[in-house]
C-alpha cells in the first residue's frame, strides 16, 4: 500500500523549538486521484500538515518524529535540493489567500510558466500553450490578456482561478489545496469549488483539501480526517463521516455546520465542555 | 491628470532652481574677501581697484547685480571667470563629464558591492554570515567618504603604490577626444587602453566615494529583501521548486528594490556633494576640484556657475529616481 499511496504520513509529529506539539502523530494516506478533506477548527493543525509536506514549515517548529512518503519516497532521507525537487515535481499548491498569493510587481505570464519552464524543463511555447488551455479551462474570458496583466489588474475571484490553472499545470500527482475558497464570496466560492473538482477528476491529480466547512466535505472529497489540537480523531469515508460519525467532536462539528436549507437550524458551536474533555484527554496521553 | 504632474514638476524644479541662485548669489557676496583685491598685485592704485570693479559689475547694487546675472543666465550666459578669464558656462560643461564619470562609477560600485552582500545576507539570514554583514556595513559606515580617500592615498599612493592617485588619464597616451567623457568615450571607441587608464585613475575616488554607500545598500536592501521573503507570496516560488537564491533575486528583488530606490536617490545626491573634496584629494579634474579653487580665488561668476550645476543635477536626478520608481511599480505605471 504505501508504494502505491500518492501521498504517506506516518506517525508525525511537528513541534515548536519550545517542545510544544502542533500535530500529533499524525497518521494519513492518499491514494492516487482521491480526494482526502483535513477538517477541524482554526489552529488544529490542517495547514500545517500540508506545510509539513510542501517544505514549508515555519522556522520555528521542526518534524520531531515520523515519516512522509510522497509517492513511495521518504522525504527525510533527502538533502534540502532533493527534496525541493522531489515535492516540486510530485505536489502544488493552491493557496488560502489569492490576494497575497501573486508576487505584486510580476505579470501573470511568467507566475505560471516560469515553473513548467524552469522546473519541469518543458519549452517556452509549451508552457504557453498549456497557459493559456488551462486558462481557459478555468474559464477566464481573453487568457492572453490575462497573461499580461499584473495580480491588482484582477480580481479575487479571477487570481483564484489563475492559481488553480497555475496549480493543475503540469499535472501534478498531488495537489495541497488550504481553504482555497474561504477568502473568497459565497457565489465565487461554489463555481471555484467546482472548477477544482472538475479539474482533480480531468487531471487525475489526488487533492488534500483543507477547509473547516463540514458542508465543503461532503461536496468534494471521498475521504475525511478530522483534527482536533494537532491530533487525527477520526479517519474515515465521507459517506461514514456523515451517516454514522463515531466521534462526539465530528457529531458537533457536522451540527456547527450552517444550513442554507434550513437557517433556523444553522449554528450550533461545537460545546466548550466536549472541547476541554477532549482537551484534558489528550494532556493526560502525553504524560504517560 | 499626466500633463499636471509634469506640469507642475517643471515648475517646482524652476522655482527651487530660482531659490539657490538667489542663495548662492548673497552667500558669495557676504563672505569675507574681495575678490578684485586677490586679482591685483599687492600696492595697485585706488584706481586700478575701482576701474576692476566697476569691469565686473561689483560696483552695483546687489538686486541690480542680481537681476544682471539672471538676465544671462536665462540665456545661457553664466557671466566670466574672474581667475580663467572664460566663460563660465564653457568652464563648467568642460569639468562636468569629469565629475559624472567618476559619480555614476562610484554609484556602480555601490550597487554592485551592496547588492551582493544584501544577497548574501538575506540568504543566510539569521546565521553568523548575516550578522558579518551588518558588522562590517555598520563599520563601513562610519567612516566618511574623504577619510576613505584619505586612506587609499596612503596605502596605494605611499606604501604601496600601484594604482594611480592623480589625475584622470596617463598622460603620455595619445587620443583625440570628442568629448570630455574619457572612459565612455575609450570604451565606446575601442581604446581599451584609455578606458583602462580612465578606469584605473577612477578607482580609488570611487571607491571612497561608494563605500559609505555600499553600506548603506548592504543594510537597508537586506532588510527589505527580509520583509519581502516572509510575504505570502514567496511561498508559491519556494514549493514550486525554485532555491532560496532564485527566489531572493527572481521574486523578492524588485520588490525590494523599489523602497530601496528612493533612498539611494538622495544618498546618491549627497555622493555627489562628495566629489568635492575627493576629488581634491585625488588632483581628479572634476567640477568639485575646480569649485575648491574658485572658492579660494572669490571667483564669484565660476562658485555661482558650480553651485547652479550641482542644483540642477540634483534636480535631474531626483527626477530620475522618481521615473524609475514608477517604471519598476505596475501599480503607478497607468495610474
Ligand atoms: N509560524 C508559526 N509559528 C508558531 N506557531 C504557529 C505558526 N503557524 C501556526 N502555528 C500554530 O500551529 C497551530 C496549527 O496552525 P495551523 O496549521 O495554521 O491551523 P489551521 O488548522 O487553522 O490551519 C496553531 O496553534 C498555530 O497557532
Ligand atoms: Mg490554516
Amino acid at each position: 500500500m504505501t508504494m502505491s499511496s500518492t501521498l504517506n504520513i506516518q506517525n508525525l509529529t511537528v513541534s515548536l523549538r519550545s517542545g510544544l506539539p502542533l500535530l500529533r502523530q499524525v497518521n494519513l494516506t492518499l491514494e492516487p486521484g482521491e480526494v482526502r478533506a483535513l477538517v477541524g477548527e482554526s489552529g488544529a493543525g490542517k495547514s500545517m500538515i500540508g506545510k509539513a509536506v510542501l517544505g514549508t514549515l515555519p522556522p520555528a517548529t521542526r518534524v520531531t518524529r515520523g515519516q512522509i512518503f510522497l509517492r513511495g519516497q521518504a522525504l527525510d532521507h533527502l538533502n534540502a535540493a532533493q527534496r525541493r525537487h522531489c515535492v516540486a515535481q510530485s505536489a502544488a499548491l493552491i493557496p488560502q489567500d489569492p490576494l497575497t498569493a501573486l508576487n505584486p510587481v510580476r505579470r501573470i505570464a511568467p507566475q505560471i510558466t516560469d515553473p513548467l519552464t524552469r522546473i519541469h524543463g518543458w519549452s517556452a511555447e509549451r508552457a504557453q500553450t498549456r497557459a493559456l488551455e488551462l486558462l481557459d479551462r478555468v474559464e477566464i474570458r481573453d487568457p492572453a490578456r490575462v497573461m499580461r496583466s499584473y495580480p491588482h489588474e484582477l480580481s479575487g475571484g479571477m487570481r483564484q482561478r489563475i492559481l488553480i490553472a497555475a496549480a493543475f499545470a503540469p499535472s501534478p500527482p498531488l495537489i495541497v489545496a488550504d481553504e482555497p475558497t474561504t477568502a473568497l464570496d459565497v457565489t465565487v466560492q461554489k463555481q471555484i469549488l467546482k472548477l477544482i473538482r472538475e479539474l482533480q477528476k480531468e487531471v487525475g491529480t489526488a487533492v488534500l483539501f483543507v477547509t473547516h466547512d463540514m458542508g465543503v466535505v461532503a461536496k468534494i472529497s471521498q475521504k475525511v480526517s478530522v483534527l482536533f489540537q494537532g491530533r487525527v480523531m477520526e479517519d474515515s469515508t465521507t459517506e461514514a463521516i456523515f451517516s454514522n460519525p463515531t466521534h462526539p467532536y465530528t457529531r458537533a462539528l457536522i451540527a456547527a455546520t450552517p444550513s442554507y436549507a434550513d437557517p433556523a437550524r444553522s449554528f450550533s458551536p461545537v460545546p466548550p465542555e466536549l472541547i476541554a474533555q477532549m482537551k484534558s484527554k489528550i494532556a493526560q496521553e502525553e504524560i504517560l | 491628470m499626466f500633463l499636471r504632474t509634469v506640469l507642475s514638476r517643471l515648475l517646482t524644479t524652476l522655482v527651487t532652481l530660482f531659490g539657490v541662485a538667489v542663495v548662492v548669489f548673497v552667500l558669495v557676496r557676504v563672505a569675507p574677501g574681495n575678490p578684485i583685491a586677490m586679482m591685483l598685485p599687492p600696492g595697485a592704485s585706488e584706481d586700478d581697484i575701482a576701474q576692476l570693479t566697476a569691469l565686473y559689475g561689483f560696483d552695483k547694487s546687489l538686486v541690480e547685480q542680481f537681476f544682471i546675472w539672471i538676465g544671462g543666465v536665462v540665456q545661457g550666459d553664466f557671466g566670466t571667470s574672474i581667475t580663467l578669464r572664460q566663460p563660465v558656462a564653457d568652464l563648467v560643461l568642460s569639468r562636468l563629464p569629469a565629475t559624472l564619470e567618476l559619480s555614476f562609477f562610484a554609484l556602480l560600485i555601490a550597487v554592485a558591492i551592496g547588492g551582493v552582500a544584501a544577497v548574501i545576507g538575506a540568504r543566510r539570514r539569521g546565521s553568523p554570515t548575516e550578522a558579518a554583514v551588518d558588522l562590517t556595513s555598520g563599520a563601513v559606515l562610519s567612516i566618511p567618504d574623504f577619510l576613505w580617500g584619505l586612506l587609499f592615498v596612503l596605502l596605494f599612493g605611499v606604501l604601496w603604490p600601484v594604482l594611480s592617485i592623480s589625475g584622470r588619464l596617463d598622460p603620455r597616451l595619445e587620443f583625440d577626444f570628442l568629448t570630455n567623457f574619457v572612459a565612455i568615450e575609450g570604451l565606446l571607441r575601442g581604446r581599451f587602453d584609455v578606458a583602462g587608464s580612465a578606469f584605473s585613475h577612477m578607482l580609488m575616488p570611487a571607491l571612497s566615494l561608494a563605500l559609505p554607500l555600499a553600506a548603506l545598500i548592504a543594510q537597508l536592501l537586506k532588510q527589505n529583501l527580509k520583509e519581502v521573503l516572509i510575504q505570502d507570496y514567496t511561498t508559491l516560488p519556494r514549493v514550486r521548486g525554485f532555491s532560496e537564491t532564485q527566489v531572493i533575486l527572481r521574486d523578492a528583488m524588485r520588490n525590494a528594490a523599489l523602497p530601496t530606490l528612493t533612498l539611494v536617490g538622495v544618498q546618491f545626491t549627497f555622493l555627489i556633494g562628495g566629489t568635492v573634496i575627493v576629488e581634491r584629494l585625488f588632483a581628479y579634474g572634476g567640477l568639485g576640484n575646480m569649485a575648491i579653487d574658485a572658492v579660494i580665488n572669490r571667483d564669484l561668476p565660476l562658485i555661482q556657475g558650480i553651485v547652479l550645476l550641482f542644483a540642477a543635477l540634483f534636480v535631474a536626478i531626483n527626477l530620475l529616481v522618481d521615473l524609475s520608481y514608477t517604471l519598476l511599480n505596475p501599480r503607478l505605471r497607468h495610474g
